[in-house]
């Protein structure tokens, strides 16, 4: 438990590049399955909670990046989003922003003499 | 799979209702759970456990933060109308003036601040189109050409034309003169009776209209008549109203009044009658000075009319009116009194 708040905090400022890159590779996908694929490829490491993850996919929605369609599963609602050309285009930088502050947080990280070598 | 039954879907639906979920996030958190509890379920667990698991993870606290947050990332983009408008009727047309207003202010901003600046730069704009030929010059030189005015002359009254006067037939009857006898010439012999029946005695012998004696001339073409028979009519002149010096009678009007005064009788019906009064004659001097045309205009009657006329036309020649200088023919009215001692 104790880990797993810790690691929401990291997401929350990533979230968005996480959730727009997950849909670059997939044609479309909706919440629930989104949430699934982080946990498969993380090994749980990461847990989207719903609290989080539908107020970005709202809020990338209204900003124009994505698109949705509704479509009836089991007698309920299933929204599937999908990128737009923008929203690709924002993947793509985002997701190079983000391997860029990864690359220079590792070095933040690292001890002094390992990263001098 | 296993799959929720469509009341274990509305329990949860209601679930979300109750604790206030934000309608947008309802669907999308309803297929979530059912997604999480479905999988759950394969793993072979209760639903109650299932259910109560759930409702462990999404409590009140957590769904209400969601719909906090969720409404806060929003909000970020919503206007203040979006927040105004919320929940009511937008397609009613006051949801589309709030939006457009700040762009309708914007543009009548702009066309009145146009407007107003061409109405104050119009006289500027069009003088720096219309150029004055001299920018600096304070007065124009006008200059005045006199323009000749010609009085236009009266169109010449077209000449009146004048029948030649009926001559009548003459015979020639010269009176005898005395001459020695070889130069007596026996041809004009004095016309018999006969000839003189229908014919007057003239100088010459003419073919006219015989019998015209009944014809009594105009009286103003008698003196002419007589001056020249067979003549040509006499030039006819305008006769004036007013002229800048009026006829006078030769002598002054103190003479007018003595040779009316001798010449002038009462007459008898008028002197029994009691008659007394002015009778206005009415007679037009001529150029030379001859009086013509004599009528009484305005009487009394009792013979003083055909008197006064009488007495007008003894009077000697005048002093005729004189326009500009030159003699003309004037009609002229004179008042003259009768009046009993």
């Amino acid at each position: 438990m104790e880990n797993n708040t810790t690691s929401n905090e990291y997401v929350r400022g990533t979230l968005k590049t996480i959730v727009l890159n997950l849909l670059a590779e997939h044609d479309r996908m909706y919440g629930y399955e989104i949430t699934q694929e982080v946990k498969d490829r993380t090994g749980g490491a990461i847990a989207l909670t719903f609290g989080a993850l539908y107020p970005v996919l709202h809020k990338l929605e209204q900003e124009g990046l994505l698109l949705t369609e509704s479509v009836e599963v089991d007698g309920r609602l299933r929204k599937y989003y999908s990128l737009t050309h923008r929203g690709n285009e924002t993947a793509r930088t985002k997701t190079n922003d983000l391997e860029r502050f990864i690359d220079a947080v590792r070095l933040l990280l690292a001890p002094k003499n390992l990263a001098t070598e | 799979m296993k799959r929720l039954q469509e009341n274990r879907i509305d329990q949860i639906s209601k679930y979300l209702q109750a604790n206030k979920l934000d309608p947008e996030l309802l669907p999308e958190i309803l297929d979530h759970l059912a997604c999480e509890a479905e999988e759950s379920l394969w793993d072979g667990k209760p639903f109650e456990q299932v259910y109560h698991n759930m409702v462990k993870t999404a409590d009140a606290q957590t769904l209400l933060n969601l719909s906090v947050d969720h409404q806060n990332l929003l909000a970020m983009e919503k206007s203040l109308n979006d927040i105004v408008f919320e929940n009511r009727n937008k397609s009613y047309g006051a949801y589309d003036l709030r939006k457009g207003y700040g762009q309708t202010v914007q543009r009548a901003v702009v066309m009145g601040v146009a407007f107003f600046l061409l109405l104050v730069m119009f006289p500027k704009l069009y003088a720096e189109l219309v150029p004055d030929l001299k920018s600096d010059a304070i007065a124009y030189e006008v200059s005045v050409t006199p323009i000749d005015i010609k009085m236009e002359e009266p169109p010449a009254a077209p000449p009146a034309k004048e029948e030649p006067a009926p001559v009548q037939k003459a015979v020639k009857s010269l009176t005898p003169e005395v001459l020695p006898d070889e130069k007596v010439m026996i041809e004009e012999l004095p016309p018999v009776v006969e000839d003189l029946q229908n014919a007057q005695p003239s100088t010459e012998t003419v073919d006219g209209v015989e019998n015209l004696d009944v014809i009594a001339p105009p009286v103003e073409n008698a003196p002419a008549a007589k001056a020249d028979v067979a003549g040509v009519a006499p030039k006819k002149e305008e006769t004036f109203t007013y002229v800048e010096q009026s006829p006078q009678y030769a002598g002054g009007n103190e003479a007018m009044a003595a040779f009316l005064r001798k010449n002038l009788k009462y007459p008898r019906p008028a002197t029994q009658a009691g008659v007394q009064g002015r009778v206005f004659v009415q007679f037009t001097v001529g150029s030379d000075g001859k009086i013509e045309n004599a009528t009484a205009v305005k009487g009394i009657g009792f013979g003083c009319d055909e008197e006064a006329v009488r007495v007008v036309k003894m009077m000697k020649d005048w002093m005729p009116g004189k326009q500009a200088g030159v003699p003309v023919r004037v009609r002229f009215t004179l008042p003259i009194a009768f009046q009993l001692d």
